[in-house]
């Protein structure tokens, strides 16, 4: 605000003073009400984060070959949690490969694999505390598997057994939760985790015996950023400071739409400043690179009990999901070309192996035993069966359940009862549940 | 939960400086724009309201939520509006659980209806808060927090703007319970917004959205119609295991006053209450409505010297049963059956439009139980199909003579 000159020549009694009083008036001048912002008269857009019109770097511990870049500082970590976080590399794909297959076959409905971003996605598991709350968007079974959620529940839940803890059956594949884990439920629809993590870190810091030891993490791909959630949640964890890490997931594609088309600016990275929250971009198919990242991220985030973001670059290696072929819109050469450059576990190996860690021994074991355990699981889960068909109508409400609900279970039971044996599509369906609808049926055939 | 501060325990027994303070606010009239009575002059006359202790402290389905045993002849009530209603459940909703927050647009100030005035000075920036604007946001973020076990009182401005958050609430906050098989759910998550016509609000401060969520399984929808109902229901909304949508009716908020009781309490969710009984026709409605019907029957029972030769003497003595649903999701089905198989004829009022509104779902259920009983067509007084159009108001919100027709119409069929 430009205050008249009659008022400052009024206060201005000597020349010194006026000086000092002019001086003061200018500073006061550099800034508009609610803002900080300087004052200049020369008028210049920008676009640019960095200022110069150059990208956000992406940091990178190891290059391509497993080795340390010069300068790079390899993150405290000992033979133990290397090998195992390798080892947790390696599991993903094997789980990928019998799932993706079991899927083909029509023994599951659905399946999405994590080819190309097991380094992003375990690297950051191992650097999160395991108590850490962790909201994600579907592609990050591998932080489960970090957690020791075991095959045998993510056989439980892509099959929908009477084991499945995560969903109870209710929810497509790849849709896991577990509170034990502190892994909350995944859910289709896309980014509603993101505003949702807020709340998480929010009620982190407000939680006596967990304020200043976890966080909030939250992963989404660089599609679901253009979510206005997405917009939401790193507006709400910024201004009501949360410990809230987010971490993006830049695989270069959100079904068929490149990125190119998902967003003109720097990535996701360029948006973090934006909002005020501190942001690194990563290279995610190092793994010791995301480990660090995601470390000091952390780390952060407690000190200053505010959000962070980070994004980690890397490349969609499989189909979309099951239902999706994504040589319809990316040359299989691509593909190819990307696996041989850069493999996520393949650098990680080289170096584990330069450090004496690994070797061939140890892998052709690992192997053996990771595609051991992953059949043990599905051959397993095959003979499970389901849970009792009345789980259709349970846990809608908490309480008394609205008679709309009681009736039409009890509809349902009369129309099984009629027409379960007759009418095919109910007939070969009941077999799966256990009790074969009985439960549902009530009257003479219920069992229990 | 900590036991109550000090200035908690002052907050519930009604003594808090604060309060004082808040009432002198409230009660100043130079910053006060004039009351926004618009189409709604029923409710400055309306018997449906408690005026005195003792019938506020006989509140129908009243549930006493505090340790105190001691009779009615120890409890104390006060005059009230129904933003102070709202603003006192949420005082004691924060004072008695250390994980409650109340956060939206301009809450922090004391809200643009003043319903949460001097809440953050009360219990501090860290529980009382404004967020950015974004109504997506809001919701995601009090889900977060209500899944993490804390109890999150989320404010939408108006309802009108709830719609943003519509994927949130539908989507996310109804089906986490279901979707988790109970691993996780949000049942602490209340989410309050102010509904219903104001006189003057136009197409964007007028509506009345509760019929498309009424087919968000997983949620629960609470409209209160008097500043009693808004403390109890509110409180019950916050304390159920559910996610609750509730909704206040905003031409309330100043024009509805009776006494309160100041103590902590609840009213059911999920039921209705029959407000005057009768044996002719059932009348449901909810929220502003309900006082267009208090008026409609009062017009019929005696109508005015302009309106005499319109109104047949023949239904002047007919006993309506007026309902007040309260609960739109899930709706009290029990009580609206009995009463229209008693009546035999139901005229349903509410605001929004016909179609998808919550009166096509009471409608065919009632028709399909009540089949046999039916003397007349079930009837719909609601508003048109349209927009809320700004200067059009009068004609479009079913007043009370539009509710006198439809009973008129209904009786004679």
């Amino acid at each position: 605000m430009i205050r008249p000159a009659s008022s400052l020549a009024r206060r201005a009694a000597t020349a010194s003073s006026a000086r000092r009083t002019l001086a003061t008036t200018a500073r006061r001048c550099e800034n508009l009400p609610k803002s900080t912002s300087p004052i200049v008269s020369k008028l210049n857009f920008f676009n640019s984060v960095t200022g110069d019109g150059t990208q956000i770097p992406t940091y990178r511990v190891l290059d391509g070959s497993g080795k340390p870049l010069e300068g790079a500082e390899v993150p405290e970590i000992d033979e133990a949690f290397a090998t195992r976080m390798y080892e947790n590399m390696m599991l993903l794909p094997a789980l990928d490969n019998v799932l993706y297959n079991v899927q083909r076959q029509g023994k599951i409905s659905f399946y999405m694999t994590s080819y190309g971003e097991e380094a992003t996605i375990i690297g950051s598991a191992a650097a999160l505390d395991m108590e850490d709350e962790v909201l994600g968007q579907y592609r990050e079974m591998g932080v489960l598997l970090w957690r020791g959620f075991g095959l045998d529940n993510v056989m439980a839940q892509c099959f929908g057994t009477s084991e499945d803890a995560s969903s109870k059956g209710r929810q497509m594949p790849v849709h896991f939760g577990s509170p034990q884990h502190h892994f909350h439920t995944i859910s289709s629809p896309l980014a509603t985790q993101i505003p949702q993590a807020a709340g998480v870190g929010y009620a982190l810091k407000r939680d006596p015996a967990r304020r200043s030891k976890h966080i909030a993490a939250c992963y989404f791909g660089e599609g679901a950023a253009s979510e206005g959630d997405f917009h939401a949640g790193l507006l709400l964890a910024s201004t009501i400071p949360s410990p809230t890490l987010f971490l993006a997931r830049n695989n270069g594609f959100a079904i068929s739409t490149p990125s190119t088309e998902q967003f003109f600016g720097d990535g996701i990275a360029a948006r973090g400043p934006g909002y005020g929250i501190d942001t690194l971009r990563v290279d995610g198919n190092d793994v010791l690179a995301v480990l660090s990242a995601v470390r000091a991220a952390r780390q952060r985030c407690l000190t200053q009990g505010r959000a962070v973001l980070v994004e980690a670059m890397t490349y969609r290696v499989g189909h979309h999901s099951t239902s999706d072929d994504s040589y319809a819109y990316r040359s299989r050469g691509e593909v190819e070309e990307r696996k041989r450059v850069d493999d996520p576990s393949g650098r990680f190996r080289r170096f584990l192996e330069a450090r004496g860690w690994w070797g061939e021994e140890r892998e052709k074991e690992a192997r053996e035993r990771a595609k051991k355990g992953v059949m043990e699981a599905f051959r397993r889960a095959e003979g499970v069966g389901r849970g009792e068909l009345g789980g259709l109508f349970e846990d809608v409400y908490e309480g008394e359940q609205p008679w709309n609900l009681v009736e039409q279970r009890e509809e349902l039971g009369r129309l099984l009862r009629k027409y379960g044996k007759a009418w095919g599509p109910w007939k070969n369906e009941l077999g799966k549940f256990r009790g074969e609808g009985r439960d549902v049926m009530g009257g003479e055939g219920k069992s229990a | 939960m900590h036991p109550p501060s000090s200035t908690a325990r002052r907050v519930l027994n009604g003594l808090s400086k604060h309060r004082l303070a808040f009432q002198r606010r409230a009660n100043s009239t130079a910053v006060e724009p004039p009351p926004a009575g618009g189409h709604l002059p029923g409710v400055a006359t309306s018997q449906l309201l408690r005026p005195t202790r003792d019938a506020a402290l006989r509140t129908p389905g009243i549930k006493w939520k505090d340790e105190d045993n001691s009779t009615l002849g120890g409890r104390e009530t006060r005059k009230m509006n129904t933003y102070q209603a709202v603003r006192d459940a949420m005082a004691i909703a924060l004072a008695k659980d250390d994980t409650a927050v109340v956060f939206g647009e301009d809450v922090a100030f004391g809200g643009v209806f003043r319903c949460t005035m001097g809440l953050a000075e009360e219990f501090g920036k860290e529980r009382v808060f404004n967020t950015p604007l974004t109504e997506q946001g809001i919701a995601g973020f009090g889900i977060g927090m209500a899944s993490m076990g804390h109890t999150a009182i989320a404010e939408i401005q108006f309802a009108d703007y709830i719609f943003p958050a519509f994927d949130q609430l539908v989507n996310e906050a109804a089906k986490i319970r279901y979707r988790s098989g109970n691993s996780f759910n949000v049942g602490k998550l209340t989410v309050r917004t102010p509904t219903m016509a104001v006189g003057h609000g136009g197409l964007y401060h007028s509506q009345s959205p509760e019929g498309f969520f009424m087919a968000g399984s997983g949620l629960k929808i609470v409209i209160p119609r008097s500043p009693i109902q808004a403390k109890g229901l509110l409180l019950g909304a916050i304390r159920d295991p559910n996610p609750v949508i509730f909704m206040e009716p905003k031409i309330l908020y100043r024009s509805a006053v009776e006494q309160v009781p100041i103590d902590d309490f609840e009213l059911p969710l999920g039921k209705a209450e029959v407000l005057v009984p009768g044996e002719d026709l059932t009348l449901v409605t909810w929220g502003t409505p309900v006082y267009h019907c208090e008026t409609a029957l009062h017009v019929l029972r005696s109508p005015s010297e302009e309106l005499e030769s319109l109104i047949p003497t023949s239904v002047r003595g007919a006993k309506v049963e007026l309902i007040d649903l309260r609960s739109i999701l899930p709706w009290d089905m029990e009580t609206i059956v009995e009463s229209v198989n008693r009546t035999g004829r139901l005229v349903i009022v509410h605001e929004a439009g016909a179609i998808g509104g919550v009166g096509s779902e009471i409608a065919s259920e009632i028709q399909k139980r009540c089949f046999l009983k039916l003397n007349a067509p079930v009837r719909r007084v609601t508003g048109w199909d349209i927009p809320v159009g700004l200067t059009y108001e009068k004609f479009h919100i079913p007043d009370a003579i539009r509710v006198v027709d439809a009973i008129i119409e209904t009786l004679t069929y």
